[in-house]
């Protein structure tokens, strides 16, 4: 990855942070000045930095963060995102080391599950869930919007 | 990658739609793992963890079984 790529990549993680959304290929292109940006983010998708759309090439994903609805919200720091998953539900408030809310729902009952964490809570409160990862680490990648 | 109420409904849920089981932590080792594989992600020196730091940070959460062995 080099210097360009590192650029382009720090620019979609803050406008994803400010925005609340990913930054969309017209943005990304004005912003940043290229008129290439589908290469660039391309390189991006291959390194697995960030993940695109098949059809579009818009932003599908820059972990954790989702830019597309999903069963995990998350809410931090007076705004609020969609994770990917479990894992990266609980990756928003890291990344941004700040106090999270997770709300979710459980696959089997779809009750609600409602976390706070990160800040003042350090772990997950309450934390009697259970995380479940379906797919073996080196298969992640083979579809990574199903693992 | 999907949390659950209890192991009961992780266990109903897998019956349900024909999966075999995977790999579970609690919701605090989920956290102390978020922390470690997100926790650099927005910094501004970022730079891709390379497949053997994020082997490590598994291996230190003590995920070392065939499961979380990354490609």
């Amino acid at each position: 990855m080099n210097e360009l790529d590192l650029g382009v990549r720090r620019h979609v993680y803050r406008r994803f942070v400010e925005l609340g959304r990913a930054p969309t290929l017209a943005e990304l292109r004005d912003e940043l000045g290229l008129d290439d940006v589908e290469v660039e983010l391309r390189r991006l998708h291959e390194a697995h930095a960030l993940v695109l759309e098949p059809g579009s090439g818009e932003i599908r994903m820059a972990n954790p963060f989702s830019a597309v609805p999903t069963p995990y919200r998350v809410e931090a720091g007076g705004r609020s995102w969609y994770a990917n998953c479990a894992w990266d539900a609980f990756g928003i408030p890291a990344a941004l080391h700040v106090e999270g809310h997770v709300t979710a729902a459980c696959p089997d009952c779809r009750e609600p599950l409602e976390i706070d964490l990160g800040g003042s809570h350090e772990g997950p409160t309450p934390d009697d869930q259970i995380f479940h990862v379906l797919v073996p680490a080196a298969h992640w990648w083979d579809d990574i919007v199903f693992t | 990658m999907n949390l659950f109420r209890s192991e009961e409904h992780l266990r109903r849920w897998l019956d349900a739609n024909g999966y075999e089981a995977g790999a579970t932590l609690t919701a605090n080792r989920l956290w102390l793992l978020a922390e470690a594989w997100w926790g650099d992600r927005l910094a501004p020196d970022w730079l891709p963890h390379t497949r053997d730091q994020n082997q490590a940070i598994l291996q230190g959460l003590g995920l070392t079984a065939e499961f979380w062995q990354l490609p």
